[in-house]
């Protein structure tokens, strides 16, 4: 995105961090540095606004255009470029927004990419001939807003169709494959990891039209963004293409700033369909796109539980509708913690969320997540504290042991249940950890999963006695703690 | 007519060559001299069999190409073909020919600027 105050293709430099606004990269020290793409949004409206304390809505205007956004998304997009780059990157200034403040004191270095003032630009061997192709740099590199590079497939018999169409995605900076006919194209779809198809109608060997009818039966392919380029005429041939399932169409010959926007579109669009396809996984693990819940499983699992202390007197002191704020934040923070580390079953009960990681390795699944939500945390901690707003106290709980999951089997409820004794001891845990503020509790089948792992000791007991262990529970279920 | 349209509209070329670069518009052309002659060879043999639907699609592939250049008479004569059927003698597609020729002409005097 471009605001008018710098260039879309420059670098930004702030001492050991580079900012590849056209190429919608973060390096720090040398190396690359993923970044969400809202997170890179922000970043770069930060960035450029540097000059100047930003308001969440002016923030929110320029990384979420049009949407209606709840402040909680952009605190967890603040929290993921604090933790890339530091908890110094970013100063809140209580009730009134964020200053980028990485680097300052230092004017940051912008610098411009080799060739865009007209000298030759060394292309590499791309889809598009094979040749290096020197000259003036293109209008498509330079005009419009960038989105992050992708795999695209043209499939168009023409040759110097294809040829235009690769060169123009590559000047985008995608990486492109092309093929001639309908039926490599089937084939290269099904082998390789696209993320757009650029299809023409008229082809040898299967047309466009079997290609999307191919594609609708595929539920592997069914989500993959398809913009149909042709020339046929008329109406009813491209509502034949929509109805088919493509996503757009453009006419040959193409415009090229059309087609980079329409490419954007379909990729972004795309790209947000996969991510709530994998938070729909992580709340209703269904089978692939048949409707069909994941089978009934009877296997060893950790459970994280992680709870938010007195949510009660925390509505009491900034109210309810802060508190429930407060709360959201929180929990969308967990969330976001326990599914990208492959938590599934995940419950979240205002206060509490929690998730199980299957298999031998899931104790350290949940350990990663338990030390990525702590981090999320302490910045979140920070941020509410710079804005004069009451801390919030969390706790962890960890429990190994066999779970029973599978399809939910009462009418009216969940659609996917997990169950087992690991269950309810997480949650004892973060409830025992919170009284005890002890951090990450976890049980002793968890400890053994995680033998060896810094920083993992035997609780000690409120009575400064021997170990520590739940209500009930023998010597022999001592309770461990880590250190976040 | 197709007769009156020009041969070149100059501005799609130049659109093309500030997108794609002038050094790869002119290997496109090269791959444009290629193509076109087996296209109206195409078109030539789809007439002699009377197959309507290879005489079309050939037909389309010429329209298209000559879209991307900006030959707009090339673009209209194929046009005319591809929706009109399979003509009853040789000479729309002589004249169909002797409209490459012009165009490719023209184009690469264009690109040669």
């Amino acid at each position: 995105m471009s605001d008018g105050t710098h260039d879309a293709a420059a670098v930004l430099r702030f001492g050991p961090v580079e900012i590849l606004a056209a190429e919608r990269r973060l390096r720090v020290d040398g190396r690359d540095v993923p970044l969400g793409g809202r997170a890179f949004d922000l970043l770069l409206a930060l960035a450029t606004h540097r000059q100047r304390l930003v308001s969440k809505d002016e923030l929110i205007d320029l990384v979420w255009p049009g949407l209606v956004v709840e402040d909680n998304n952009l605190q967890v997009q603040v929290s993921a470029l604090r933790k890339a780059l530091g908890a110094q990157a970013i100063t809140t200034v209580a009730g009134r927004g964020y200053r980028f403040t990485l680097g300052s004191g230092a004017a940051p270095v912008a610098s411009l990419p080799q060739g865009a003032q007209g000298a030759p630009a060394a292309a590499p061997m791309s889809a598009s001939g094979g040749q290096a192709h020197a000259g003036a740099p293109s209008s498509l590199a330079r005009a419009g807003t960038a989105t992050s590079p992708a795999r695209v497939l043209v499939a168009d018999d023409n040759k110097v169709n294809r040829l235009l169409l690769c060169r123009s995605l590559e000047l985008m900076g995608h990486a492109v494959t092309s093929v001639d006919n309908g039926r490599a194209a089937l084939q290269a779809l099904r082998g390789g990891d696209f993320e757009l198809l650029l299809l023409d109608l008229e082809m040898p060997e299967l047309d466009g039209f079997a290609v999307l009818e191919h594609r609708a039966e595929d539920a592997a392919l069914r989500e993959l963004p398809v913009i149909v380029t042709s020339s046929v005429e008329g109406v009813a041939q491209v509502a034949r293409c929509i109805e088919l399932g493509a996503d757009d169409f453009l006419h040959k010959p193409v415009n090229p700033l059309l087609l980079k926007a329409r490419v954007n579109a379909s990729l972004e669009s795309g790209r947000w369909r996969a991510m709530q396809r994998r938070r729909l996984a992580v709340l209703d693990p269904r089978d692939g796109d048949r409707g069909e819940a994941a089978p009934a499983r009877l296997g060893p699992a950790t459970r994280l539980a992680a709870r938010l202390h007195d949510v009660e007197g925390l509505a009491r002191a900034i109210g309810p509708e802060e508190a429930l704020e407060a709360m959201g934040a929180w929990a969308t923070l967990a969330r976001e913690a326990l599914a990208e580390q492959g938590g599934i079953d995940l419950m979240c009960h205002g206060d509490s969320v929690s998730a199980s990681f299957a298999g031998s390795d899931g104790a350290e699944a949940a350990l990663r997540a338990a030390r990525d939500l702590h981090a999320m945390l302490v910045l979140l901690h920070a941020e509410r504290e710079a804005a004069g707003l009451p801390a919030l106290r969390c706790a962890l709980g960890l429990a190994s042991g066999d779970q029973l999951a599978g399809p939910g089997t009462v009418a009216g409820g969940a659609s996917a249940v997990a169950a087992g004794a690991l269950l309810l001891r997480a949650e004892q845990l973060a409830a025992l950890s919170l009284q005890r503020d002890a951090g990450l509790l976890l049980d002793a089948a968890t400890a053994q999963r995680l033998q060896g792992q810094p920083g993992l000791a035997p609780a000690v007991s409120a009575t400064g006695q021997g170990a520590d262990t739940l209500a009930g529970d023998d010597a022999r279920s001592s309770l461990f703690i880590v250190r976040l | 007519m197709s007769e009156d349209d020009p041969i070149l509209d100059p501005h799609v070329f130049d659109e093309l060559q500030a997108m794609a670069g002038a050094d790869f518009v002119v290997e496109l052309l090269d791959t444009l001299a290629e193509e076109a002659p087996g296209l109206l060879a195409e078109m030539a043999a789809a007439q002699a069999a009377g197959a309507a639907e290879r005489f079309r699609r050939a037909a389309h592939s010429l329209k298209t190409n000559a879209g991307t250049f900006g030959a707009v008479r090339l673009a209209a004569q194929a046009r005319a073909l591809e929706q009109g059927g399979v003509p009853g003698d040789d000479a729309p597609l002589h004249a169909l020919g002797e409209t490459f020729r012009q165009a490719l002409a023209a184009l690469r005097a264009l690109a040669r600027r």
